[in-house]
């Protein structure tokens, strides 16, 4: 679908015609199907795949992630029609926005890798991923307790 | 008429005419959206550092939201794609009624805005029902340390549902980013809806068949897709992953 040449314009104050509005609607919903079509795929896959959660495959992540960019690239150049805006406009609007996301996603990326490192983990993260894990684990040994009851004694003193 | 015309690039900024091509309001709005989709951005971004963090101890999602209205058995995830479809339709009403707007079609215009406010409603209608499933816990419960006032310390018991300082389905800031998050969006729509009603009884008034042009509907439709649009990151990051 190419931008600019068969699809009624969205200028100030553009009037479409009936005809206008019958290419636009046949697109629009051509979008939408395509998008139902990713969501339910997307559940599809999300509910039967084994090993899912953030210790899920690379693969499955990758793929959740890329058709979350196909979805929400759909919503903004049709639905928002950005695509059929100015090109000016178009960059305005996106290039700002990439650049600080795409930084920040680089960032946390870099210091939650670094910071996820078990070695790098501070004495207060261990004691409690390790109260959190034997919570969940079931255990009802009073070494959970204990830990909380020892830590909270430390914040008295 | 239909199709854009090519602006001579110099003289697009004389001055006289908008070199974008949009009105003020719309271009104001798409600068309003892409400010708070950094803020969406951050808070998601947040939540993936964290959820890092703790990927040991984080809880899974189709672990967590297995109900669905009316049916006893569990069904992961359903509900939840229910209330994604139920948005995107409405996204789609939405876009259909800007469409009807360029066409002065002030009966197609009324009536997709009144289904775009019919979708927001039953949205936000079920993500209530997601909060209450959510603070209210499941029968069984799990075993939590929880701050006792009258002792002054922790006392490990059953705990049944979610709270901002413990819940029942594993770290605390899963129910922590849950609640920040779907609640910040959650208002956002809440908010559209309220916005699109607003509209929506302009439209029956016939404020904008007098105006010439049906713009405003526009503009709260690009609002509107942007609630979408974040959804679809919620979505992603909050319950697939």
């Amino acid at each position: 679908m190419e931008f600019h040449d068969d699809y009624p314009s969205y200028e100030t104050m553009a009037n479409h015609s009936e005809e206008d509005g019958k290419k636009a609607r046949k697109v629009l919903w051509k979008v939408f199907w395509v998008m139902l079509f990713i969501t339910i795929f997307e559940l599809i896959v999300g509910s039967m795949a084994p090993g899912r959660g953030w210790s899920g495959t690379m693969g499955l992540k990758v793929l959740f992630i890329g058709l979350t960019v196909v979805k929400a690239g759909a919503i903004v150049l049709w639905f928002m029609h950005l695509g059929h805006e100015v090109k000016f406009l178009k960059y305005v609007i996106l290039i700002p926005y990439m650049v600080f996301i795409l930084y920040t996603v680089f960032i946390v990326l870099v210091e939650g890798v670094y910071s996820g490192k078990p070695g790098n983990f501070t004495r207060v993260d261990k004691i409690f991923i390790d109260q959190q894990k034997e919570l969940s684990s079931g255990h009802h040994g009073a070494a959970a307790a204990h830990g909380a009851e020892a830590e909270h004694g430390a914040e008295h003193h | 008429m239909a199709h854009t015309t090519e602006i001579d690039a110099k003289a697009a900024w004389d001055g006289g005419q908008s070199p974008f091509r949009v009105s003020y309001g719309k271009m104001m709005m798409w600068f309003f959206l892409v400010s708070d989709a950094l803020t969406f951005g951050g808070l998601l971004i947040s939540y993936g550092f964290i959820r890092h963090k703790y990927a040991d101890v984080w809880p899974k999602a189709e672990n967590v939201f297995t109900h669905f209205p009316f049916v006893e058995q569990h069904l992961p995830l359903a509900y939840v794609g229910l209330m994604t479809f139920i948005l995107i339709m409405s996204s789609v009403t939405m876009v259909l009624a800007v469409e009807a707007g360029h066409r002065m079609d002030r009966k197609g215009v009324t009536m997709w805005m009144f289904w775009t406010i019919v979708g927001g409603a039953l949205f936000v209608g079920s993500q209530a029902w997601e909060w209450y499933h959510f603070i209210v816990g499941t029968h069984d419960g799990a075993l939590r340390n929880v701050w006792d006032m009258a002792t002054g310390s922790y006392v490990q018991q059953t705990y049944h549902g979610a709270t901002m300082v413990v819940n029942e389905y594993g770290v605390p800031q899963f129910a922590n980013y849950f609640f920040f998050i779907t609640g910040f969006h959650g208002f956002h729509v809440f908010s559209g809806v309220i916005i699109n009603l607003v509209i929506f009884l302009n439209v029956l008034k016939g404020t904008y068949e007098k105006r010439g042009h049906y713009e405003m509907v526009e503009k709260v439709g690009l609002y509107w897709h942007f609630v979408d649009l974040v959804w679809v990151f919620v979505f992603t990051f909050f319950y697939l992953l």
